[in-house]
């Protein structure tokens, strides 16, 4: 039986009249990655202030690696790493200086907490930097010594407070196969994001929250399936053409609709493959395309597959 | 029905997949990596270091100059020069101000994130307090060595106490600042807001400071005054610095000291209590 590495029953927080999560379960088997998805508010954070005893639940209870986050507090500290939204590292002090604390206040000696501290600056790519004060370093850098710092003592089980937002694309990218390659040696991860694509790429299951509830809860397929369709969308290059174009994506077996302002054509597709079948049919009916987009659905659209109200942006 | 996953209640910790060994610090190893790293962020900060130690300074220049008049009141003829009279207040009022910057620097180090750190982790948040208190009184401690020299060198400073006399004053002013530390610390955690922090510290402080006999011998003040001057702690406790520094005592010293140094030991156990409290993981 794979082990449960962090679990949620029922949890429910309230903070005087607002609940923040509602009768909230979670389930996350070891060496895998947990995707909470939602707008700002839904509770995400709430959600893993608990599970990191940050937090006491109202109702309901929690355990990470097996212990409860409230009775057994301190051992669960013992064993996860935070990486929360905003970075957590002593800006005066100098990147190596931060991960040597840290080494040190978990039980390392100076000799251990130095070698541990080099070796992530390492694989952080923050050896160049590690004398500079903390507060000299760029987002993208301060996020990876954060993340760093999460790590030190090795823990197999690490929560991820929407780990890029904010991030260059490039930095994005950089610590997404971090991410990867922790999973990879059999970290589990609980990682909240605003992206269904950043869920989409790491997570193996989804949470949707929404008012501090569970809206939706399966794989990325599953719920994009549920959300049903990507979107391909041609921009005419002769706007006279649009007739031409729907009368042949519909005998091609497509439901388009015409766009008048933007002088396109946009039609669901449920496949790859009708991707081809578009430009294919347009091909035969000699539509000149001007350009060509597939769109995936968004978080919005998740929220309004479950018939949710997305929050106002 | 086979299910590779179930809902458990917790049955015993998972194992760890690869130990290091590490599971927490001792609480005194704790206190002691903290406190090192506060005076190191102290001591690598040259301007902050600069500044921190110039103030009283100034503040003795502002104080033994305007008011230097004043010492041909007489009721101060008996310490010969102003600065003797002002100096052994001065350490009690410069702790007092440096215990205010603890609670500031508390509240700048939880907006700064480390504070978010410590918390996630299994470390005790009762010696990040304590950490912040003991590096604060030897910062305190430095603060008022400079000064002590430089109004040896400067200001014509000659207590008929001598070094023994001033060392005495240095450490009971040390006790007071430490005590009033953690009132500050108390205060911090409360109002959460260093702008805040500030209002609060300075409706505290300067009615404490000035209700006193810091500047001015007590009888010259008028009736209501003195009332307050004879109840606030902090007379106590430059009572009992003037009296060590310069052997002329203006109460009882035996009772200015006990007085002095129990006020500020229940400071301290009522400061660290609230301070621990609102300091909490939970709630």
């Amino acid at each position: 039986m794979t082990e449960v590495m962090i679990e949620a029953r029922n949890v429910s927080k309230a903070f005087g009249t607002v609940r923040a999560l509602d009768d909230v379960s979670i389930l996350v088997p070891r060496g895998t990655v947990l995707g909470l998805l939602g707008h700002n508010g839904a509770g995400k954070t709430t959600l893993v202030n608990v599970l990191t005893t940050l937090l006491k639940p109202t109702s309901g209870s929690a355990s990470v690696a097996g212990l409860d986050v409230v009775s057994q507090g301190d051992r669960v500290r013992g064993r996860i790493g935070l990486t929360g939204q905003f970075a957590s590292v002593d800006e005066n002090m100098s990147g190596i200086d931060n991960l040597v604390l840290i080494a040190r206040l978990l039980g390392a000696t100076k000799k251990q907490a130095t070698t541990r501290a080099g070796e992530l600056l390492g694989t952080f790519d923050l050896t160049e930097a590690k004398d500079r004060p903390a507060k000299t370093y760029s987002g993208g850098m301060r996020r990876r010594l954060d993340l760093a710092a999460s790590l030190v003592g090795r823990p197999d089980v690490i929560f991820l407070d929407e780990p890029t937002t904010g991030l260059d694309p490039m930095s994005r990218i950089g610590l997404w196969e971090i991410v990867e390659g922790l999973v990879d040696d059999g970290t589990t991860v609980l990682l909240t994001t605003q992206y269904l694509e950043e869920a989409d790429r790491l997570a193996d299951t989804i949470t949707v929250l929404s008012k501090g509830k569970v809206v939706a809860a399966g794989t990325a397929a599953e719920l994009k399936a549920g959300v049903g369709k990507r979107t391909v969308s041609v921009v005419l290059a002769e706007p006279e053409d649009a007739a031409t174009a729907l009368n042949a994506l519909s005998r091609a077996g497509l439901h388009p609709v015409h766009d008048k302002v933007r002088h396109s054509v946009t039609t669901p597709v449920e496949k790859s493959t009708d991707l081809a079948t578009v430009v294919r049919a347009l091909d035969e009916v000699g539509v000149e395309v001007g350009e060509l987009a597939l769109t995936e659905p968004t978080l919005d659209d998740v929220y309004l597959a479950v018939n949710t109200e997305a929050p106002a942006a | 029905m086979t299910t590779t996953v179930q809902a458990t209640t917790p049955t015993g910790e998972v194992p760890r997949r690869d130990d290091l060994g590490w599971h927490g610090s001792s609480f005194a190893t704790q206190v002691w990596v903290l406190t090192q790293r506060s005076l190191n962020t102290f001591l690598r900060d040259p301007r902050m270091m600069f500044f921190s130690l110039l103030q009283p300074l100034v503040m003795l220049l502002l104080f033994s100059q305007v008011f230097g008049g004043i010492s041909q009141l007489g009721s101060l003829h008996q310490w010969g020069s102003y600065i003797n009279y002002l100096l052994p207040s001065t350490l009690v009022t410069t702790a007092m101000t440096s215990a205010m910057s603890s609670g500031v620097g508390l509240l700048t180090e939880m907006s700064n994130g480390v504070i978010a750190r410590f918390r996630s982790m299994p470390v005790s948040l009762f010696s990040v307090l304590l950490a912040r208190s003991l590096s604060d009184t030897v910062r305190m401690a430095i603060q008022l060595v400079v000064m002590l020299i430089a109004a040896a060198l400067l200001f014509g400073f000659t207590p008929a106490g001598g070094m023994l006399g001033v060392a005495a004053a240095l450490l009971v002013s040390l006790v007071v600042g430490w005590g009033l530390g953690w009132l500050f610390l108390a205060i911090a955690t409360w109002v959460k807001k260093a702008e805040t922090m500030q209002a609060v510290a300075f409706l505290t402080m300067f009615p404490l400071m000035f209700g006193s006999s810091a500047y001015m011998p007590v009888s010259t003040m008028p009736g209501w005054v003195q009332m307050i001057a004879n109840v606030n702690p902090l007379s106590y406790a430059i009572f009992a610095s003037r009296g060590l520094a310069t052997t002329i005592w203006e109460a009882n010293p035996a009772y200015t000291l006990i007085a002095s140094l129990a006020i500020s030991g229940v400071i301290a156990l009522i400061g660290g209590f609230i301070a621990t409290r609102n300091f909490r993981r939970t709630n």
